[in-house]
């Protein structure tokens, strides 16, 4: 028999499993352009408007500026800024080096019912309300919170500037740690544990190893989780409003501030913009960096 | 450095370890359960622990509040509606993703998840914004409109991520067994995506319940959501019914846990795609 | 001819690659045939081209007489055992079972009684109602094989049928694999790198090496007949001795071995010759006692090491012209055959193969 060519089935215009695809795509799609990108698009827009004091917002005419955008080059927006890449960045740091080991025992140390029991906790917390725990930081260390005479007698002001910080740094903290932890059980899984037995048996202490071994070999683990809990506390929102008492404002405040207080609606969208640049440039800048030390992000 | 210096080294590194991992669960545990203590305190001012007598009163200030019954109602009609949506849309979309044959999916995959990278304020300004532009004023509308942004990319996330650890010599099995592709899909992707569908809407209900950045935009006087109602409340007058609040809430919570644990289980949690890094 | 199955011309790229370079088979109704050959070779694309996961760019498929190229998997009639089973984990035993006859459109009412006697068939009565996960390798094999029975394909596959399991279990599942096919009459094709495996279950063995077939015959023919180095060498163990060949006689042909070995071997119209000798056909015999009787090929020489295998030993021989020979034979304790010794080798004429030299076809990776 001769060899025979196969006929091929007619092409189509589009093949059908990407039509299939297309059609499941749709409504999400559709979803994610009319109520999420045209309306930041209308952000971008609406930042360019000129603000008419007493109105509500920007007239529907009014011309297109930059003044918005000055108005940011201030030393208070700047203070806000500082402020809360401040705070965040300390929060995300100070998390990190505590769910690192945290994230260590559960995977190398714990037996498998404490395992079960501590992630249970970690993705409990990080399933609860945000307002609970917020407010049960403010109940427990708060300024009329029950820690109040502890603090009085160990000298410390509740109300004084230099607490509020703090206190909005253990929010941020207690938000932030579960987070970690529960990023960081993957990548401290993927070490193999008999790379630190070799450093040992080779004659290295354990805290060695791990300095050598272990931490280097997390490390795009390690700025995976950073990026991750700088990403959620730039954007925080419910955690300087509640503890900041309006003494420490993060940018999300600022935002809300105009909107509401003032109905300043264009400064409030240039506010919004710019912080969505910062973010979207820490984002790929710390992304650029674990790409350039060779790790597969 | 001799054997002795490096056993102690190992020791101090041990002992600090210890110490460290107390202190940490203790701050992550105190706070929530000082609450719980708070929230059945019988004296009607914040004072120092422990409580002289238990009562209930807390809840019932709580109940008395009609603000906060009409709040919970409005949470939770929208937590359900927007974590049914996103099931729906989510789970199609993260199969096309997952099945490709068409350019751009990494850059599609991408723009699903990019509420997660948008500040929740920003998302709630844009959106009002918006849709007062376009005349939508109903506060139902609005608020479903930015819940369902901000919880469709956790679906996603997880669903995507059990169609990519999935075996496909299964759906080949299914196959050659004389299964069409839709059957296949139906009888075995389908099932073996359920821990992801699962976790993802627990997750988005979750998040929907707690939002307050984006609610804050979208409320009006006639709806708003029980995080923002408590919030304003709390400003107006900050008094021990927001323990009495945060008890219920981890009660709701502890229910999504139970869900979780009954349906995809602890163990299987962390290979779910949500914390990946 | 009614050839259950006929695969034709056959051609599969990819990108550059020739995965299947112009492959063409039968196999007849009721046969077990092995397709045999290293990694890379193109065996698992020919399967996948079976079972209509993979489309060949050129030939053609026939199954039970019905020409299959261009349908979809549903649509052929091919059972498949998975290298790894496969079994849905959803679902029970019987439900796995049961799957491909819901699919295929069997009455409902006849389903329950095909599944019993499906788990008949392999002795899994009772096991219905587990869950794939409940159970042991071998249990899942015989599902999954149970699974592939079920709607009385026209050919069955198997992928690596015994490399998931270890050694002990492997031999027993042999024979209860070999049992089953013969009781269900099915026409099957085991696909494999492991030539043990391949000769113990197929009838007729296709040897393929880098997208072709290099050789087909029953499996003592290719074991003891190969038409290649690399057929030899990956058939089995085999030594090599170089010769050049010096006298020719009817069907023989006298040669000398680089080491100065005179050797009588099996005609070859070369020059340069290869000579195989399989290391179970070489006699060996301690040097003081009388030599192998009627050894046509012999030569003396000294143990360099033994290896005890349990029932066999290799016992590794230098000759005194240079050449090491692996010998092989049964375990025979406290005969006195200890490295140092001096020994006689022998092996006769029909043991050796004899090949043109240099005829290495593409070089193989030996597993």
């Amino acid at each position: 028999m001769s060899a025979v060519t196969i006929a091929r089935p007619q092409e189509l215009a589009i093949p059908a499993p990407a039509r299939m695809s297309l059609l499941l795509l749709a409504p999400g799609l559709l979803i994610l352009l009319s109520i999420f990108a045209l309306p930041l698009l209308g952000l971008v827009l609406e930042s360019l408007k000129q603000y008419v004091p007493g109105r509500v917002g920007s007239a529907v005419d009014a011309s297109l500026t930059l003044e918005n955008y000055r108005e940011l080059a201030t030393p208070s927006f700047a203070g806000v800024l500082y402020e809360t890449f401040k705070l965040s960045a300390a929060a995300s740091l100070a998390g990190l080096m505590a769910a690192f080991p945290l994230a260590y025992c559960i995977v190398r140390r714990f037996s498998p019912r404490q395992r079960a029991a501590c992630i249970g906790l970690l993705v409990m917390l990080v399933l609860l309300s945000m307002l609970v725990r917020t407010y049960a930081l403010e109940l427990a260390f708060g300024s009329v919170g029950i820690a109040r005479p502890l603090l009085l007698a160990l000298g410390i002001s509740p109300t004084s500037r230099g607490y509020i910080e703090v206190l909005v740094e253990a929010g941020l903290l207690h938000a932030v740690m579960p987070i970690c932890t529960l990023t960081l059980l993957g990548t401290i899984q993927n070490i193999d544990p008999r790379l630190c037995d070799a450093a040992q048996s080779l004659g290295a202490p354990a805290w060695k190893a791990h300095l050598g071994i272990t931490v280097p070999l997390a490390l795009p683990g390690l700025v995976s989780a950073f990026l991750i809990a700088m990403t959620f506390a730039i954007s925080a929102f419910v955690i300087p409003m509640v503890l900041g008492k309006g003494r420490v404002l993060f940018l999300s405040n600022t935002i809300y501030t105009r909107f509401s207080d003032v109905a300043n609606y264009p400064s409030g969208a240039a506010v919004s913009i710019a912080m969505l640049v910062i973010s979207l440039l820490v984002l790929s800048l710390a992304s650029l960096a674990h790409r350039g030390k060779g790790a597969r992000s | 450095m001799n054997g002795r210096t490096k056993r102690l080294g190992d020791r101090i590194l041990g002992g600090a370890m210890v110490a460290m991992l107390a202190l940490m669960l203790a701050f992550l545990v105190t706070p929530l359960l000082v609450t719980c203590l708070l929230a059945f305190d019988s004296r009607s001012f914040l004072g120092p622990l422990p409580p002289p007598a238990l009562s209930l009163r807390w809840f019932e200030r709580l109940a008395s509040l009609d603000y906060v019954a009409t709040g919970l109602a409005t949470s939770l009609k929208i937590a359900l509606l927007a974590t049914v949506i996103d099931v729906l849309v989510g789970t199609a979309a993260a199969v096309a993703l997952d099945r490709g044959g068409f350019r751009g999916r990494g850059l599609l995959m991408a723009a699903f998840l990019s509420p997660l990278i948008v500040p929740a304020v920003v998302i709630g300004l844009a959106l009002l914004l918006f849709l007062s532009r376009i005349g939508v004023i109903d506060g139902f509308t609005r608020l479903l409109c930015g819940h369902v942004v901000i919880t469709l990319p956790y679906v996603v996330r997880t669903v995507l991520a059990s169609l990519a650890g999935r075996d496909r010599r299964l759906t080949e099995a299914a196959l050659v067994l004389g299964a069409t592709e839709r059957q296949a899909f139906w009888s075995v992707t389908l099932p073996l995506i359920r821990s992801g569908m699962v976790t993802g809407a627990v997750f988005a209900f979750a998040v929907s319940l707690d939002d307050v950045a984006v609610s804050m935009f979208l409320t009006d006087p006639s709806t708003y959501t029980l995080p923002v109602a408590l919030v304003s409340s709390m400003r107006a007058s900050f008094d021990l019914s927001i323990a009495a609040a945060a008890v219920l809430l981890m009660a709701v919570t502890a229910v999504l846990i139970i869900v979780l644990e009954r349906f995809v289980g602890f163990d299987r949690l962390l290979g779910q795609g949500l914390f990946r890094s | 001819m009614s050839n259950a199955v006929e695969f034709h011309g056959i051609r599969r790229r990819f990108g550059a690659v020739a995965a299947v370079d112009d492959v063409s088979f039968s196999i007849a109704a009721g046969e077990t045939v092995a397709l045999l050959g290293p990694s890379g070779c193109g065996k698992t694309t020919i399967l996948r081209i079976i079972a209509g996961f993979e489309r060949p760019d050129h030939g053609m498929v026939s199954i039970g007489g019905r020409d299959v190229t261009a349908l979809k998997p549903y649509e052929r009639n091919v059972g498949l055992l998975f290298q790894h089973y496969a079994l849905f984990p959803h679902m029970t035993v019987a439900e796995n079972i049961a799957y491909g006859l819901r699919h295929r459109g069997t009455d409902k009412r006849e389903i329950p009684d095909r599944v019993e006697e499906m788990l008949a068939l392999v002795r899994l009565q009772g096991f219905g109602s587990r869950r794939p996960q409940q159970l042991s390798g071998g249990q899942q094999q015989r599902v999954a094989l149970a699974r592939a029975l079920a709607t009385r394909p026209g050919l069955v596959l198997l992928d690596e049928p015994l490399s998931a399991l270890d050694a002990k279990l492997r031999q027993d599942l042999r024979a209860e694999l070999k049992q089953v096919l013969a009781a269900v009459n099915s026409t099957a094709m085991v696909v494999t790198h492991d030539q043990e495996e391949a000769m113990s279950l197929g009838e007729r063995v296709f040897l393929m090496q880098s997208g072709r077939i290099v050789q087909t015959g029953s499996p003592s023919e290719v074991y003891g007949c190969p038409g290649s180095r690399f057929a030899a060498d990956f058939m089995g163990r085999a030594n090599w001795i170089e010769a050049r060949v010096t006298r020719r006689e009817t069907g023989l042909a006298q040669a000398v071995s680089r080491s100065g070995l005179s050797l009588t071997v099996p005609h070859c119209d070369a020059e340069a010759i290869d000579i195989c000798v399989r290391p179970e056909n070489i006699v060996l015999s301690a040097a003081d006692t009388s030599g192998p009787d009627g050894m046509v090929n012999s030569a003396s020489g000294r143990i360099l090491n033994v290896a005890l295998l349990g029932a066999t030993r290799q016992i590794l021989v230098e000759t005194s012209g240079g050449d090491q020979l692996l010998v092989m034979q049964a375990n025979r304790v406290g005969d006195g055959l200890d490295p140092g010794k001096a020994v006689t080798i022998g092996f006769p004429v029909d043991a050796c193969i004899t090949l043109p030299a240099g005829n290495q076809a593409a070089a193989s990776t030996s597993l």
